[in-house]
């Protein structure tokens, strides 16, 4: 009977082996649907998400914007409107300067809208869906946004930095009461606190009234 | 066998869950920070061209106050509607439902000051960058 038990012995390994592959068959298929299924569920999320939050996201931005450049739009209409003014009443003499300090703010305002565009930026959907189908959901994709976004955001900081050096140094003359140094430490807020110097000094020279002074003065910048 | 499917579909159904969860974490981020980078750009050309109008406005009613030309109070008081209109106007507020109706109004109001006033509204054409046109 040895060769029954052989024959018992071989055929049950052979059921047993042929188990084993199909089991381990199904359990990769399983693991892969699983996959698939968390996936999707990813992608299908990730659109819903930004589906949410994308007008939350545009009306914090557009009031935070329009609070930031309120001030600049104020400065370029009141240099506007000496501009006109003095164009009218004969002080060409001043016509350079104000078109300077002009120059000036248009710059600096060039360089907010340059910052809101990169300090909120973030890579698009598109990347982020691309990534999904290469990672292993144990992401540190957020960690690396922040590493990102803070280099972007310090990189924006010195150029502007820089910038507002060289638009007071076009006006050379002009700054002289100005420390550079204290120019470079705001960027945000030192540009329009110099042109807001520029144009009172500009306004006493001219004469003009005290209204025209206290208009200036309480400009915030 | 019945419970076999269900439980596949239900695996299925909370893996899906599970990535969604993660999904709609991470998608509302993006989504925050691109509708806040876009709402920024848009509110700041807002912001710019209201302020504009309101320093141009503000600075040339002081200085008309000195003048004594009796076609003065004409200017003078299209320059306070003008001035009027804009600080009534929620120029920060995106939800506000008639911020475009409202804008063009403002926007009316600024060339026909500026036409009284003998400005042309874009008279800074070397400059396109600090005319008074938007």
């Amino acid at each position: 009977m040895s060769w029954v038990q052989v024959a018992v012995s071989q055929s049950s390994e052979d059921i047993f082996d042929e188990d084993a592959d199909e089991m381990y068959l199904l359990q990769k298929e399983w693991n892969s649907t699983m996959k698939k299924r968390l996936k999707e569920g990813y992608r299908d999320g990730i659109e819903a998400g930004k589906e949410l939050a994308l007008q939350t996201g545009f009306n914090q931005g557009y009031r935070h914007g329009a609070e930031l450049m309120i001030t600049c739009g104020q400065f370029k209409g009141t240099l506007n409107a000496l501009l006109s003014w003095c164009h009218f009443n004969g002080h060409d003499s001043a016509l350079s300067m104000i078109n300077n300090l002009l120059d000036v703010v248009g710059k600096h305002e060039d360089d907010v809208l340059k910052y809101l565009n990169s300090t909120e930026e973030q890579p698009h959907l598109g990347h982020i869906l691309d990534s999904v189908q290469d990672m292993d959901l144990n992401h540190t994709a957020g960690t690396e946004y922040r590493e990102v976004k803070d280099g972007k955001h310090n990189d924006c900081g010195s150029s502007s930095g820089e910038n507002i050096c060289r638009n007071s140094g076009e006006v050379g003359s002009l700054q002289s009461e100005c420390s550079k140094a204290n120019l470079c430490t705001d960027p945000e807020k030192s540009t329009l606190a110099w042109v807001k110097m520029q144009t009172v000094w500009l306004v006493e020279q001219l004469g003009l009234s005290l209204d025209v002074l206290h208009h200036v003065q309480q400009l915030e910048h | 066998m019945a419970d076999l499917l269900d439980g596949i579909v239900m695996a299925e159904q909370r893996f899906h869950g599970e990535g969604y969860q993660e999904g709609l974490a991470e998608g509302s981020h993006a989504g925050m920070a691109e509708g806040r980078r876009h709402g920024a750009l848009h509110g700041a050309r807002m912001g710019s061209e209201i302020g504009c109008y309101l320093g141009f406005a503000l600075t040339w009613h002081c200085l008309l106050q000195k003048c004594t030309d009796p076609k003065n109070s004409k200017k003078l008081r299209a320059l306070d509607s003008l001035i009027g209109m804009i600080q009534k106007f929620p120029y920060e507020d995106p939800t506000y439902d008639k911020l475009q109706e409202d804008l063009e109004k403002i926007r009316g109001k600024f060339k026909q000051v500026c036409s009284m006033l003998n400005i042309q509204s874009d008279f800074r054409l070397g400059n396109e960058r600090s005319s008074l046109t938007f």
